[in-house]
């Protein structure tokens, strides 16, 4: 049951519309209290907290070694598919980037570069 | 270290950055061995994944475990999929990489496996070095169809009278070794393993072991004796042990079963002893349970069946046009209590193309094997059994069922006639011959002459009690000095008239010396 509801409300927020998001939890809440069911809605809330955890850790990415490297990192990730507003700085990537959406992954870091190296010369 | 910097500076001139885009996810929850990952859209039902642990930490982190875990899919569901862990599942966290790596879950197989203890991925763990193997494949396949196969028609033999003679296994042939703990199921086993050194090369087959959740110990003592008696040169041990994820233990006779036809698909032949089959529908049915999938009998999934049959259905001898090889499984059940109706004994005894049944009470009473006969049967072995065997033990099974219901009936009445006395001294003097220790494999000419002793009655002038005894000095005796008769019949493989009169006139020597003595 509750997943039903979780998954109503996850379709109304695919919507990104912020006046229909706010009517259907409204309607929601009052179904649930005409249905005497008010004790469901932390669970709810639980459910759709992890919804939007999970999807935070799967949204579009894309990650720098230096702020330099944005540009060329955003342009060549948007080659590939995958399109951001802004990268993201982390330095173990040691130079280059990496980006990851929609279940793929592209990854021209150093770091990346050198444990393949590394795997290679040991196997 | 030299050679080490160049290797290192070959593939750094050798590198070239991937333009490629793999297709990942992360691990949204873990635990008993079970992963739940999202993403991975694309992904195939037991397609290999790997959790990459190098992903969210630095160069230096990264390179203290590099290692890799892989996993494999097993259910696909709406919003990600579920991978079991074949590895170190503590090493499996939240928000993990992982990659798809885009083929079926393989090992690696080829003759550098022989004489090596490995684990079901096929990498060693008997601390001998990396293993070599220059073929990949999948452990689950379809089995060989009809076209492809030839009958059963080349006997295995295992060195143990009662099953050569009674219950023959032949070269393809899927045989049951069933029975209580502690009844001798593996040393059934591990003897027909030992037994093939007396083949020659050229049919020797190819022995793999699956140990599958047993103790170590128990399988490191195993190897061991295999080595001591020169067997591990031609066999290969895949272990499981206990201590494994239940997911290793589940694959782990399908991994013997694909480094066995990899054998057979060469045209050799190749023994599998799957130890046991109980303790892998056990991990199956925990893995089933973890995966959410709805359980039945006893708790076991609804597919137990297709577990073994789709395994055991992988035992062929293949025709002439696919090379004439063929896979022999020896797949091993332990019951409790002694009851065969349960519901896996009942399922892999209906899979199978016979059983060997062994009986706690016969162990108890001290015969080995502990084989009750009554029940035992190969479905296909007689038409594999050698003409020497076969007219050689012809009606021993018959006779001893009888002597077995005399026996019986013996125990409510104590004034018995001359005849049925007879008859239950034959049978014990039967029983007696057929006894045979753990480790002491028969060549299958020597097992002829002294089943040809017994059923022509050149025992009966012994008490069953001496027959033991007796048997060992026939034994010596037709080693020392008649080997020319054992030559001809496993020459031959028949008991021609000239070898028969032969046979009888050293028989009838033995005799008279051993009256005289």
């Amino acid at each position: 049951m509750i997943d039903n509801y979780t998954r109503l409300l996850e379709v109304t927020v695919e919507i990104e519309d912020k006046a229909a998001s706010d009517a259907a939890v409204t309607k929601l809440i009052l179904h649930l209290k005409s249905a005497g069911r008010m004790k469901m809605l932390p669970a709810i809330v639980r459910e759709l907290q992890k919804v939007a955890a999970r999807r935070h850790a799967l949204r579009p990415r894309v990650e720098v070694a230096h702020k330099k490297e944005e540009g060329e990192a955003l342009r060549a990730a948007a080659a590939s598919g995958i399109v951001v507003r802004y990268a993201s700085v982390n330095p173990s990537l040691i130079f280059g980037w990496r980006a990851r959406g929609d279940d793929m992954l592209v990854d021209r870091s150093a770091k990346q570069a050198l444990l393949r190296i590394y795997q290679k010369s040991i196997a | 270290m030299q050679s080490i910097i160049e290797r290192i500076e070959r593939e750094i001139a050798a590198w070239t950055p991937s333009a490629g885009a793999e297709e990942t996810g992360i691990v949204r929850a873990a635990g008993d061995g079970i992963a739940e990952i999202d993403g991975l859209s694309k992904a195939a039902l037991s397609e290999m994944v790997l959790f990459d642990p190098t992903f969210d930490r630095t160069l230096a982190e990264a390179l203290k475990d590099p290692s890799p875990i892989y996993g494999l899919i097993l259910n696909l569901e709406e919003d990600g999929v579920r991978a079991v862990i074949l590895g170190d599942a503590s090493k499996i966290r939240e928000g993990m990489l992982v990659r798809r790596l885009g083929r079926l879950l393989s090992i690696p197989v080829g003759e550098s496996l022989i004489g090596r203890v490995v684990n079901m991925l096929g990498e060693p763990v008997d601390g001998k070095g990396p293993i070599s193997a220059a073929h990949l494949r999948p452990i689950e396949r379809e089995a060989y169809g009809v076209i492809d196969r030839a009958p059963v028609s080349v006997p295995l033999h295992t060195g143990i009278k009662a099953v050569d003679a009674m219950i023959p296994i032949g070269r393809g042939q899927r045989e049951l070794i069933i029975g209580d703990r502690g009844t001798g199921k593996t040393s059934i086993a591990v003897d027909a393993i030992i037994n093939q050194k007396s083949e020659s090369s050229a049919t020797r087959p190819v022995c793999i072991y699956v140990a599958i959740g047993q103790k170590e110990s128990k399988t490191a003592k195993l190897v061991a004796e295999l080595e001591e008696r020169g067997a591990m040169e031609y066999t290969i041990v895949v272990t499981a042990p206990a201590s494994a994820p239940a997911a290793l233990q589940f694959l782990a006779p399908f991994a013997g079963a694909t480094i066995g036809e990899y054998f057979m698909e060469q045209g050799k032949d190749a023994l599998v002893v799957y130890d046991d089959l109980s303790k892998q529908a056990v991990a199956y049915r925990q893995m089933s349970l973890l995966l959410r999938r709805p359980p039945g009998r006893e708790a076991y999934p609804g597919d137990i069946f297709y577990l073994h049959s789709r395994l055991l259905e992988r035992a062929a001898k293949l025709s002439k046009e696919k090379g004439g090889g063929s896979l022999t499984a020896l797949p091993i059940i332990e019951t409790q209590e002694g009851d065969i109706s349960a519901y896996i004994p009942t399922n892999v005894i209906s899979i199978t193309d016979g059983q060997i049944y062994l009986e706690a009470n016969l162990f108890n009473k001290g015969q080995r094997p502990a084989i009750n006969v009554g029940i035992s049967v190969s479905r296909v072995g007689s038409s594999a059994q050698t003409k020497a065997m076969k007219k050689v033990a012809g009606k021993i099974k018959l006779e001893l069922a009888q002597f077995r219901e005399l026996e019986a009936f013996m125990q409510f009445s104590s004034d018995l006639d001359i005849e049925t006395k007879r008859r239950i001294d034959a049978g014990r003097r039967m029983t007696e011959m057929l006894n045979q220790g753990r480790g002491v494999p028969l060549p299958f000419e020597m097992e002829a002459a002294v089943i040809f002793a017994a059923t022509n009655g050149y025992l009966d002038s012994f008490a069953p009690e001496e027959v033991s005894a007796i048997e060992k000095k026939l034994q010596d005796y037709f080693a020392h000095e008649a080997g020319g008769v054992l030559a001809a019949i496993k020459e031959s493989k028949e008991i021609h008239e000239v070898t028969e009169k032969t046979l009888r006139e050293k028989l009838d020597a033995f005799l008279a010396r051993h009256a005289s003595a």
